[in-house]
């Protein structure tokens, strides 16, 4: 039997990781076992070298990392049925939520948003990296590699994007500039260059560049149908005005001795809770509980959109609000002068608060107040 | 793409044996408890008397594949300077190696009836 020397040892290691073997695990394997066959077949009298140098040849066709690559496909390939599976079961999933989602909130059910959100993020966050990974083992070239990976970006930014804006969380407005600004500046020009050189997917590239580019114009157009900023400022200082008339009627009260009755209690429990709903929809909206002097010089425009998530179901807005249209019926009842619940959105006739937007709704509940403040004068 | 069967085999042609390398090495771990490569590969020619040799290229990336669905572990010996990385067969792999020997002689038996093939005697 050979003996090995150490030198020889750290020799073929050596050679073993030259060659381009980088897991270790494998480098291992093969040191040992390239010296158990010197070991069994070299005899003492034999070049070391070249034996070692036709042993290793007997490893490989061309190179010798090909056994590294065997293995990382053999690990690779065992995963790929496993994301596969993940992928088409995520896909499922998300479709069924998104599509009971929208039917819950459409019929005003419970359940609706946390569906929606579920299945968005199942959609965007596992289904189409998922969809990604798998469909980029068969791209041809790093270039379509590159095209379904801003394809899926645009896809998870486009789901996102359409979340946020119902969900009426911040940033909203920036996922749509950046799906729409991607898939118009990157993703379509490359997609079309990249498929149109090939004859085979010519036709099927234009196709679907003139769907993308229709799609891309038509989320553009959703876009710029929102009220222009001009009209959005002027929603935002017609309310601050009434809240400016409002401040100077409570003013010019304090002043006068308030005669604490059960009235005055009851004006006041409306008057705090119209208070209490203003901030929320606020902090909702902006997400400080009132808005700020300098909003001019900070940027600050309250969008006319929904109330957001707590004016829903069981929410702190929904129950509020439930609360100051009972204390409102509870004052009337009793009262000689009547606050006018009729035609504003605490009337019941008109539904559900959460059906409304943000200016209607403070205007409305700013409006309470100010009949508040006649009648207790 | 796929030459994860490289088999060196004086005797038969490699698509012949395609998809048997993960059988015999189940076997031959559940006959014999814990074997390192080397040794798997000394125990295939010489159980069939040359007939088949099994390449490192073949036999490596289909242990660490093993290894990473779970059917083997490993335990490593220092050799001297070097280190030996011994396969044993999981309780997982127990059961697949069964499967796997059963599945193989279920299709030898199909085989035989689909190409007409008469037992050789003697």
């Amino acid at each position: 039997m050979y003996t090995l020397s150490e030198q020889q040892i750290d020799f073929i290691l050596l050679d073993i990781k030259n060659r381009g073997v980088e897991m270790e695990d494998l480098q291992l394997n093969l040191l040992d076992h390239i010296c158990c066959i010197l070991e069994s077949e070299c005899k003492p009298e034999d070049n070391f070298e070249l034996f070692y140098q036709q042993t290793i040849s007997r490893f490989f066709r061309k190179e010798l990392k090909e056994i590294e690559e065997e293995t990382l496909l053999l690990l690779t390939f065992k995963n790929y049925y496993a994301m596969k599976k993940t992928m088409l079961v995520s896909g499922t999933t998300a479709v069924i939520f998104l599509m009971a989602g929208s039917l819950f909130k459409l019929m005003h059910w419970p359940g609706a948003g946390a569906m929606l959100v579920l299945g968005v993020f199942l959609l965007s966050l596992i289904f189409l990296p998922l969809l990604f990974l798998t469909k980029s083992k068969e791209a041809p070239t790093s270039q379509h590699k590159v095209v379904l990976g801003l394809g899926a970006l645009v896809g998870i930014l486009y789901c996102l994007s359409t979340l946020f804006k119902v969900m009426h969380w911040p940033g909203a407005s920036i996922l749509w500039f950046s799906t729409v600004g991607l898939s118009a500046i990157a993703f379509i020009p490359l997609y079309f260059f990249t498929g149109i050189k090939n004859p085979d997917t010519k036709t099927t590239t234009i196709v679907t560049s003139i769907l993308l580019v229709g799609a891309t114009s038509i989320l553009f157009m959703l876009l710029n149908v929102r009220p222009p900023k001009k009209e959005l400022q002027l929603k935002m200082y017609n309310y601050l005005q009434s809240e400016a008339v409002l401040t100077r009627m409570h003013a010019s009260h304090t002043s006068a001795a308030a005669t604490s009755n059960e009235n005055t209690k009851m004006l006041d429990e409306i008057n705090l809770l119209c208070t209490q709903l203003k901030t929320l929809i606020v902090e909702n909206a902006i997400g400080e509980k009132t808005i700020p002097v300098d909003f001019e010089a900070k940027n600050i425009l309250i969008e006319d959109g929904g109330l957001g998530n707590n004016f829903y179901d069981d929410g702190k807005g929904a129950k509020l609000m439930a609360q100051l249209k009972e204390a409102i019926v509870k004052y009337n009842a009793q009262s000689s002068t009547p606050l006018p619940q009729k035609n504003s959105v605490l009337d019941s006739d008109f539904g559900n608060i959460a059906n409304y937007n943000v200016y209607t709704v403070l205007n409305s509940l700013t409006q309470m107040q100010l009949f508040v403040a006649t009648v207790n004068s | 793409m796929h030459n994860i069967l490289m088999y060196i085999c004086p005797m038969y042609s490699s698509e012949l044996i395609k998809g048997t390398l993960k059988t015999i090495v189940l076997k031959l771990l559940s006959d014999n408890k814990k074997m390192y490569g080397y040794e798997i590969t000394q125990k295939v020619k010489e159980l069939t008397g040359d007939k088949i040799q099994i390449t490192e290229g073949a036999l490596y990336p289909t242990l660490h594949a093993l290894e990473d669905e779970g059917i083997v572990t490993t335990e490593v010996m220092n050799i001297g300077k070097r280190v030996r990385k011994y396969y044993t067969l999981t309780k997982k792999g127990k059961t697949t190696s069964k499967e796997k020997v059963s599945e193989f002689a279920d299709y030898l038996n199909t085989m035989k009836f689909l190409l007409d093939i008469k037992p050789q005697l003697g």
